[in-house]
């Protein structure tokens, strides 16, 4: 099985009024295609920013410093691939929420309180999909169940013909500047919302005709995140980040999104790159898991390896402090506290916490190494690794 | 909504009647003799001041004096203003056209400009744009208007002669006076009545004296509708949805302008509809000092003289300036905002 996703020595900084925040150092991983990959760690350690550096969304004062995010969208044995940080922004308009897609972690703030619902998801369509809208409009056209008169007919055919051919031309930039004519694509609007009705329709909600025309505060919570990820999949994507999809939700709500994304890996999403803080939920959706600390991975395995055989002091730890039904004495913790990033400790970013710190650990960065099979680990302590 | 417009139009009266009284009661502390000397213009007259009191009485209980003067009101009997010798209502349909003339100009400036650039100066955060905008912010902010004022006039008429203060050139004021049946004065509003007159020469007359009064109202005011534009807009920008936009796909214009700016909107649209309100009241100063004889300095005035009919009616109106304004502000929220729902 190919790559769909490889991150290549991924350097994020953020330069705030504190200092310089080195959120991300030298992260690399790569994501299978067809498999789901977990990304775990506290918070603060970098995941959500890994996210969003993979869609190049990074908000001020944050920046990409360098490393390599490569896509291989074409095909399944890693052939053409692309080199997201070295795209154009108008590439990346095109790819975002195209090719990848993102969920977010609180459907609250994610969706626009003063949009409805339709237009929210219906945007996702009207950026990606002009083309198969247009080409929708024209076929119901010649259909003519609502006939306009002829002129209007011609009239409407040349202009959704030209917006399939072209959508982005001078020509409707011109349109779209031009008050009363700029309401040309209201059709394109009203079909974008019946495949929104549609989507929303697919993702289990009842009652999509009405929910579309409502506003976020009228949605729970649960809804509203199904809201997130029918945004999210709009366009088919090959590859959908997750992050912390769940985290806010019901226990039972999260299990129902778990399984709707189970299901639409199953039928459609090539990948998914599950980023959350949960383990239980790693350990029931993932394939392969990526433990974060600090802005650094520290391990990388299958699912299982991670949680049966875990080589970094880092996941023993983290494993560690899950409770468990049977368990009598205090739940373990990890001493001290999660670095400041502005002034990260020098060497391994883990060694003052570490149990099994070595004197090497103080000044020299572990690098990612294969230790056995398809498992990589960034630990110093050769009895560890 | 209309059960929602109707009770506030209800709660309209309540809040001037609360205006009247409290102006009432604050005028009354001046002592019978003082207010009966507003009337007195010679000192043979002044030996006639315990008769006016009487004749008026005015030193009979507030509530009598109140009724009576709500009874005037109702038969709209607005009274006499010695200030503008003439009845308080036919002085107000004078003054107000062009104080309304002025804020003609000067509200649409302030509300299309401070929004614009509170906008850009947000979406350009710590550029060059926003740098400037801020620096004028804090000059217009800061300044006292009248010292503004008076610099503009000293630079732009004294120096180069270019804008007089006034309302209009001597000669064309003349010119009207001489001739009232070739000039209909339909609105008040010299500006508009020249073209209703199709006279251009005495429109363009009228703005030229207008340019300084509209520039500084606009410094001053917009200032504080600019920073709250800025800072509203700056705090939506970071907002999670911008991401998630950005995320679909959208591109820059489509995140700045669709999303994040309606949302920006909300707060600067209460600045704004209060800033209307209050460059309506505010206009006392450049009134004053660019010599235009509209409601400010009417009020100016008529405080100083203790014309208590005029202070009574225009506080009056005032309040109800600001009671609309907070009805269209409320209605237009709810119009932005669908989590505001008026019942």
């Amino acid at each position: 099985m190919g790559n769909i996703l490889e991150i290549k020595n991924l350097v994020v900084n953020f330069y705030t009024y504190e200092g310089v925040v080195k959120a991300l150092n030298d992260v690399s991983f790569s994501v299978d295609h067809g498999s789901t990959f977990g990304l775990v760690g506290e918070s603060g350690c970098g995941k959500s920013v890994t996210a969003r550096a993979i869609m190049r969304i990074i908000q001020e004062p944050g920046r990409i410093e360098s490393g390599q995010v490569i896509l291989y969208p074409e095909t399944v044995d890693g052939n053409g691939s692309v080199d997201l940080l070295k795209q154009s922004e108008a590439y990346m308009e095109d790819l975002r929420g195209n090719q990848i897609s993102m969920i977010f972690q609180e459907p609250n703030a994610a969706l626009n309180p003063i949009m409805s619902i339709g237009d929210q998801v219906a945007e996702s369509f009207l950026f990606h999909q002009k083309q198969i809208l247009c080409e929708t409009i024209l076929s119901e056209l010649s259909d003519g169940q609502h006939r306009p008169s002829k002129a209007v007919l011609m009239c409407l055919k040349t202009i959704y013909g030209k917006a399939a051919d072209d959508g982005d031309s001078f020509f409707f930039k011109l349109l779209g500047s031009v008050p009363f004519l700029r309401n040309w694509d209201r059709r394109l609007k009203s079909v974008a919302i019946r495949r929104a009705v549609s989507l929303i329709g697919k993702l289990g909600i009842p009652q999509p005709e009405r929910i579309v025309n409502l506003y976020p505060h009228n949605l729970s919570g649960g809804m509203k995140q199904r809201i997130v990820i029918a945004i999210g999949l709009a366009s088919n994507p090959l590859l959908l980040i997750a992050d912390e999809a769940t985290s806010n939700l019901d226990v039972t709500i999260q299990a129902q999104i778990l399984e709707l994304l189970k299901i639409l890996k199953k039928d459609g999403i090539s990948s998914i790159l599950l980023i959350t803080h949960d383990l239980g939920v790693v350990a029931e959706t993932c394939d392969r898991v990526g433990v974060m600390y600090a802005g650094n991975i520290c391990e990388i395995a299958d699912v299982r390896e991670v949680f049966e055989a875990p080589l970094h002091p880092y996941t023993r730890a983290l494993l560690k402090s899950v409770p468990k039904i049977n368990q009598d004495d205090r739940l373990a913790s990890i001493p001290g506290n999660v670095p400041n990033l502005v002034n990260p400790p020098s060497g391994c970013r883990f060694h003052p916490r570490c149990m099994a710190a070595l004197p090497i650990c103080r000044h020299e960065a572990p690098a990612l190494v294969n230790a056995h099979g398809r498992h990589l680990v960034a630990c110093h302590n050769s009895s560890v690794a | 909504m209309a059960t929602f417009i109707v009770r506030r139009l209800l709660l309209m009266g309540l809040v001037l009647f609360g205006v009247s009284v409290l102006m009432f009661c604050i005028l009354l502390t001046f002592s019978p003799e003082r207010r009966a000397a507003a009337f007195v213009t010679s000192p043979q007259q002044a030996r006639d001041i315990p008769k006016i009191i009487i004749q008026y009485g005015l030193d009979q209980p507030v509530y009598i004096q109140y009724y009576r003067w709500v009874k005037e009101i109702s038969a709209g009997n607005f009274g006499y203003s010695t200030v503008a010798v003439s009845p308080v209502s036919e002085a107000f349909m004078r003054y107000l056209p062009i104080t309304i003339e002025m804020n003609l100009f000067s509200t649409p400036l302030i509300i299309i400009i401070g929004i614009w650039l509170g906008t850009q100066a947000g979406i350009h955060k710590d550029k060059a744009i926003d740098q400037v905008t801020r620096i004028f912010a804090i000059i217009g902010w800061s300044l006292p208007t009248f010292l503004f004022a008076l610099l503009l006039l000293m630079i732009f008429y004294g120096l180069f002669k270019l804008f007089p203060p006034g309302v209009l050139s001597n000669s064309v004021e003349m010119f009207i006076m001489n001739n009232p049946e070739q000039f209909i004065r339909y609105t008040g509003m010299y500006v508009v009545d020249g073209i209703l007159n199709g006279r251009l020469d005495i429109s363009l007359d009228a703005l030229r004296h207008l340019v300084l009064p509209v520039v500084t109202q606009v410094t001053v005011v917009i200032a504080i509708l600019v920073r709250v534009m800025r800072s509203s807009m700056i705090e939506e920008m970071s907002k999670d949805y911008i991401i998630t936009a950005r995320a679909k796909g959208a591109d820059r214009k489509t995140t700045c302008f669709k999303h994040a700016r309606k949302n920006a909107l909300l707060p600067a649209v209460t600045v704004a509809g209060w800033l209307v309100a209050l460059s309506i009241e505010g206009s006392v100063t450049v009134e004053v000092i660019f010599n235009r004889p509209g409601m400010g300095q009417w009020l100016v005035q008529s405080a100083t003289q203790l014309d208590i009919p005029v202070i009574l009616s225009v506080c009056m109106f005032l309040g109800l300036i600001y009671v609309t304004t907070n009805l269209i502000i409320d209605v237009l929220y709810a119009y932005i905002d669908p989590r505001i729902q008026l019942s």
